[in-house]
């Protein structure tokens, strides 16, 4: 049943218009066939120039020119997450007793981040960076410190990358690191130039600033620039946040919320037109920006200066509403690319009547488990996921990767959908043919997604779940008291 | 110089250190610990608030002792201590008379890194006794004992790149046995295997049932809790280093079947009492002595907690040494076991009633017995020992302490530190008698270290 299912998604979903081209000249040649020999014959005595011209070149240049202007197939060879070291854990007890001795934080503040790690679906062992391990925490935050996290996050993942494909590293033509919050000079992909002695006309772009869901937007830039590059080219994406310059020293409740949930964490994957090796296959990379004319989702997640005059980021109350928003209008965009055509019409006709015809009736979710067997959904926080999960009425099992992620690893940002891929692998649900829906949300307020289809699975469980694995899923409760 | 940042941290040494701490953070476990899990001290732990103890251990230069390795078998070995991870709280109800509970919240323990300027041998030669303190840092409990880390881990690295490993801890926790004992674990732990002495953790072990009637109060420990607070001498340390060769000249002045300890203990007892007027008849000398394996059913050496039973030995002065240090030993084999059970029902008693603790080393000479640990053998590199071992017991003011200890030559050699009065400190160093049979003063006071040769 699920190989017609296969066939049918192959077929009827991704390649609509090579279809209708085949029934096209199917029935055209059927019609030619029906003409008889000694029809045919006359027929071709009578043929001129303009006949030839019409009836043969051009169909067949439209042909190799539609051909051509396709884009490539763009794969992932594989990826790579930054294991956590032990040393490096951050259980709630020492992290509430580093907040009472800081000297910046006062005790309203501090009753106020205890209830909220508690209830935040974080588990005991994420982990912060090591200049984050010192009391007081904030003379530590310097920009050698960040340097170190970078270096210490992305050269672990590179390097796990590099020898899980046996890639050479000057066999890499493209570049794209994503770190949001820390952008030094020289810049973050020079950085990896120099250690990894990358090619000397390596395309190389460093984003900065685009918040959680830069992830997918690095992933989208390395697509298009493989489209230029020479056939079987390789690009590294690399996604981090370096969580060391951003420590947050004021007493703004909106602004502590960030030191509470962000752990450090990265991701190193390697992308190539080449299928040699390949793993995933890279379907649609759908981006939505919803701050334009909206001035609640431009203000959502908003870095600016208390009245004291610290830096941090300001997360708004209806950070919620306005994901639910900046989902639907991803979901109108990717939905017609990945639903079967039940689904999309059912959603279409649903979309009308609320719209045009005003009728009063609930908006169609389209059933996406149809399109989908494993979504990673952005960990930022608890409530993101119970209200992606409720909105795209998704099963426990089906956000698991989601939750157990935030548990063991925290918010590790732009990364945090490649630990929740490398859980759903460790786990050994990957199976040839499945496909992932991966969904980042960030400042913007901008909803990222990105489709993913199996080609081959994981190998082992070896990765940043490789200690912890067996131990999961595990029972979140609402308030984890310890 | 002390480091802004070290001043902002509270840990800065004082002027003219050759230590300097840089950096204050705190290490966890590596498996988080089971919620919910605590741990009630017993009477005997807390009746040792008023005291911690410091050891410093030191490690010449080798491959695999680094900054780094260090922290992460020390991440691991601290999953096998989950009371060192966690925080004092008061028991039921809050009343002072419900004792401490040690609740693992899973907290970890603080850290220090430091440097010192000089190298390992440099320090060796010339660092007086009090600036070995300088490489276990520690903080006393101050106000919020629920934020407050009990233990303390200092690394102190040379300029040779060789280790003083510094262990500071409150003795509700731990006494110098089972800390001692904790590096052996973190040794193991760091060349990838098991320690023999893995920690022990038996609330019960020193339970008693509630009396009918309020037990007799032992009279030395009555009279610690009823002296009063000794003058505010400043107290300092001495560390004497007796070679195996001294130690058997010693001995074989003695009577035979003597043992080290009690050689030491009647040797400097003579001496620091020599001072005073020379009174007739007995005299008393409180001997601290670890009573794991002295107790009919004996506890593992790793027992977490303090089990060190404070006992009174008399001698008459001017029979001499021989005399005496029979004395003590016969003493020291002949400890009956009720008194320690009676110590600790009057201290559980007492302890319920509301009584405040009170200083259990000291006010009198004590002398404590710590030759029997295995602290040499606490070896982070295979076949590595420590190049030497320090250990101090803070808060035993008044007369004064003094502790032996094993030494780097190992079996027949010792290590005796001192903490006396600083006049008595001082007039000891210098003292013949103590010096003729060989000893050399390894760590002497501050004014000493300037003029001691070689």
């Amino acid at each position: 049943m699920s190989l017609l299912k296969a066939a049918y998604q192959r077929i009827m979903v991704d390649n609509l218009q090579p279809l209708v081209l085949v029934h096209l000249l199917a029935a055209s040649l059927v019609a030619l066939l029906r003409f008889g020999p000694d029809e045919l014959s006359s027929l071709l005595r009578e043929l001129q120039p303009v006949h030839l011209f019409f009836g043969g070149f051009l169909p067949a240049a439209v042909v190799i020119v539609y051909l051509m202007l396709r884009p490539r197939a763009v794969y992932l060879v594989d990826y790579a997450c930054f294991r956590t070291p032990h040393t490096s854990r951050v259980p709630f007890a020492t992290f509430l007793e580093h907040s009472k001795q800081s000297p910046t934080l006062n005790s309203r503040s501090f009753r106020f981040i205890s209830p909220l790690l508690e209830r935040s679906g974080l588990g005991e062992e994420t982990c912060l960076p090591p200049a984050q391990h010192n009391i007081p925490t904030h003379k530590y935050c310097t920009l050698d410190g960040a340097r170190a996290e970078f270096e210490l996050v992305v050269f672990s993942a590179i390097d796990d990358l590099l020898a899980k494909t046996g890639i050479a590293p000057d066999a890499i033509g493209i570049l794209v690191v994503n770190c949001s919050l820390f952008c030094p000079t020289p810049s973050l992909v020079d950085i990896i130039v120099r250690r990894y002695n990358l090619r000397r006309d390596i395309r190389s772009m460093n984003l900065a600033g685009m918040g959680c869901s830069a992830g997918l937007i690095s992933v989208g830039l390395a697509r298009n620039l493989l489209q230029v590059a020479p056939q079987g080219s390789h690009a590294l994406v690399v996604s981090t946040e370096t969580i060391t310059p951003n420590y947050y020293v004021g007493n703004e409740r909106a602004m502590l919320l960030p030191n509470c949930l962000f752990r450090v964490g990265g991701a190193a994957a390697l992308l190539s037109t080449s299928p040699v090796n390949a793993r995933f296959r890279l379907n649609h990379v759908v981006r939505t920006n919803t701050g334009a004319g909206d001035d609640n989702a431009y203000r959502c997640v908003f870095q600016e200066e208390d009245d004291e005059g610290n830096v941090g980021i300001n997360l708004s109350k209806d950070l919620m509403v306005i994901a639910g928003k900046a989902l639907e209008a991803n979901i109108t965009r990717i939905g017609p690319l990945v639903l079967p055509l039940r689904e999309q019409l059912l959603f279409a006709i649903s979309l009308v009547a609320r719209k045009v015809f005003r009728a009063r009736i609930k908006p169609y979710i389209p059933n996406f488990s149809k399109a989908f067997k494993h979504f990673c959904i952005h960990a930022g926080g608890r409530a993101v996921i119970d209200e992606l999960q409720k909105s795209l009425s998704l099963s426990d099992e089906q956000v698991e990767a989601s939750r157990m992620t935030l548990h063991r690893f925290g918010n590790t940002s732009s990364s945090s959908l490649w630990y929740e891929l490398a859980y759903v692998e460790a786990k050994g649900r990957m199976r040839k043919g499945d496909r992932v829906w991966m969904i980042g949300f960030g400042s913007g307020f901008k909803c990222n997604s990105a489709a993913w289809e199996c080609i081959h699975p994981a190998p082992n469980a070896d990765g940043p779940w490789a200690t912890s694995i067996h131990r999961y899923p595990v029972l979140i409760p609402d308030v984890l008291k310890h | 110089m002390p480091t802004a940042m070290a001043t902002a941290a509270g840990m800065a040494t004082g002027p003219g250190s050759r230590v300097t701490r840089y950096a204050k953070s705190t290490a966890a476990s590596v498996t988080p610990v089971r919620p919910g899990k605590t741990h009630t001290l017993s009477a005997l732990d807390n009746a040792m608030e008023r005291h911690a103890v410091h050891l410093v251990l030191y490690y010449r230069a080798a491959p695999g002792v680094d900054r780094d390795p260090l922290k992460e078998s020390l991440s691991e070995v601290l999953s096998l201590y989950p009371t060192m991870v966690g925080r004092l709280t008061r028991g039921e109800g809050d009343a002072p008379g419900s004792g401490w509970i040690v609740k693992c919240n899973d907290a970890g323990v603080r850290m220090v890194d430091a440097r010192a300027a000089v190298t390992l041998d440099e320090w060796l030669a010339t660092a007086s006794a009090d600036e070995e303190i300088d490489l276990a840092y520690f903080e006393q409990m101050g106000s919020e004992p629920y934020i407050w880390s009990p233990f303390y881990v200092q690394l102190t690295e040379f300029t040779d790149k060789s280790y003083a490993l510094g262990l500071s801890c409150t003795h509700l926790h731990n006494d110098p046995t089972a800390a001692a004992l904790f590096f052996h674990c973190w040794a193991a732990a760091h060349r990838r295997s098991t320690s023999p002495y893995s920690p022990f953790l038996h609330s019960p072990s020193f339970a008693v049932s509630p009396a009918a009637s309020p037990p007799p109060a032992p009279p030395m420990l009555a009279a610690k809790s009823t002296a009063a607070p000794p003058s505010a001498d400043a107290m300092s340390s001495a560390t004497f280093h007796f070679p195996a060769d001294a130690m058997r000249a010693l001995l074989s002045s003695l009577e035979p079947e003597t043992t080290p300890f009690a050689a030491l203990a009647a040797l400097f007892w003579l001496r620091v009492a020599a001072a005073g007027t020379a009174e007739e008849g007995e005299k008393d000398l409180t001997l601290a002595l670890d009573f794991r394996k002295k107790m009919h059913a004996p506890l593992p050496t790793g027992y977490y907690g303090s089990a060190v039973h404070f006992t009174r030995a008399s001698a008459d002065l001017s029979s001499g040494l021989s005399a005496v240090a029979a004395a003590l030993d016969r003493r020291v084999t002949s400890v009956p076991e009720e008194e320690l059970w009676a110590a600790v029902e009057w201290l559980h008693a007492r302890q319920a009633e509301g009584g405040e603790p009170f200083q259990m080393y000291g006010p009198e000479l004590t002398c404590m017995a710590l030759d029997h640990l295995p602290l040499y053998g606490a070896e982070f590199v295979a076949g590595e020992q420590p190049a030497r071992v320090a250990c101090r017991v803070a808060g035993a003011v008044g007369e004064g302490i003094v502790i032996v200890l094993p030494a780097a030559e190992g079996d027949a050699a010792r290590d005796v530190v001192v903490t006396l009065p600083a006049e008595a400190t001082a007039r000891i160093c210098r003292d013949d008698e103590v010096l003729r049979y060989g000893a050399k003063v390894v760590a002497g006071t501050k004014v000493e270290t300037g003029a001691k040769a070689k």
